[in-house]
């Protein structure tokens, strides 16, 4: 009974992180700086990460790549392969400042952010060849800090009210 | 957020400066070099000119032509077809560090100064 609990849970998770992906990838946000987004998405993994652990973030994170990508037409083209990279790179170090530092949500988060702009940059530079597109890094790197904080605030709260289930 | 958060958000920073100084040592050897846009396709070249040639150059991207502009010793795609029309919102690019990426049109349009191209042909013959 509790697997099905849990296995429903993780598949509303799944579904609201794909919604979140989807609807990040239809709205223009006026910044020209090409790259940037909220990483609304993130919430959910962060959410799956304090109160499921780190294979249901695993699994959300890569479910959500994977079926955003196929729900919108985009599997294994240029976007996949950038949010694959950036998912990966996001979720080892999410793990890493997890487990074996003492950050707090708000740590995790913007470590999740800022590196999720890092695995990008590496899918650019092998997809295109351009190792000079790193000019844009630095200012991703710094916009991450602030989005990563918005998304913790959003997934504690989050957390604070699922901890009521 | 604890302790580990704020030296956390202060490396990231003390970072995303450091990346800028490799940066702007290149921008300062380049300062006064002759330079050139390259404008590529699926990372092969369909256009070079000079910085200094000013007009207006139209290659075809994927979705679309995309239209190069090139005026005062600097580069802008001026027009496009894509979805949020980010490279043409990027506006105009002088150095040559800064390439402008086009990723739904496969476009790459960036600035070379001279001597570039010898430095890759020779890492090319090793």
């Amino acid at each position: 009974m509790r697997d099905i609990r849990k296995m429903t849970q993780v598949t509303m998770l799944i579904s609201i992180s794909i919604l979140f992906h989807i609807l990040e990838s239809m709205v223009y946000l006026p910044i020209p700086i090409p790259g940037f987004k909220l990483g609304l998405a993130n919430i959910v993994g962060l959410v799956a990460l304090y109160h499921y652990g780190v294979h249901t973030m695993i699994q959300v994170n890569l479910f959500r790549v994977l079926l955003a990508s196929l729900l919108r037409g985009l599997l294994f083209g240029t976007a996949f392969w950038l949010s694959l990279c950036g998912v990966l790179c996001s979720m080892i170090a999410a793990i890493i400042a997890y487990k074996k530092t003492p950050m707090s949500f708000y740590g995790v988060s913007v470590a999740s952010s800022v590196f999720h702009v890092i695995g990008q940059m590496i899918a650019v530079s092998f997809l295109y060849q351009q190792l000079l597109m790193g000019y844009l890094l630095p200012i991703l790197m710094l916009l991450a800090i602030p989005t990563g904080i918005g998304v913790a605030y959003i997934g504690k709260e989050v957390q604070k009210r699922l901890a009521i289930y | 957020m604890n302790k580990a958060d704020k030296i956390f958000i202060s490396m990231v920073i003390c970072c995303a400066f450091l990346f800028y100084v490799p940066l702007f040592i290149s921008d300062y050897q380049n300062k006064g070099k002759q330079k050139e846009v390259v404008v590529s396709y699926k990372n092969e070249e369909v256009l070079r000119v000079k910085l200094d040639q000013n007009g207006v150059y139209q290659v075809n991207g994927t979705l679309g032509p995309v239209d190069v502009e090139v005026e005062a010793s600097a580069v802008r795609v001026e027009k496009e077809n894509s979805p949020y029309h980010l490279c043409s919102v990027q506006g105009w690019v002088k150095e040559p560090n800064r390439p402008i990426i086009c990723l739904p049109n496969h476009i790459i349009v960036q600035i070379e100064a001279k001597g570039d191209v010898e430095n890759s042909l020779d890492t090319v013959i090793q």
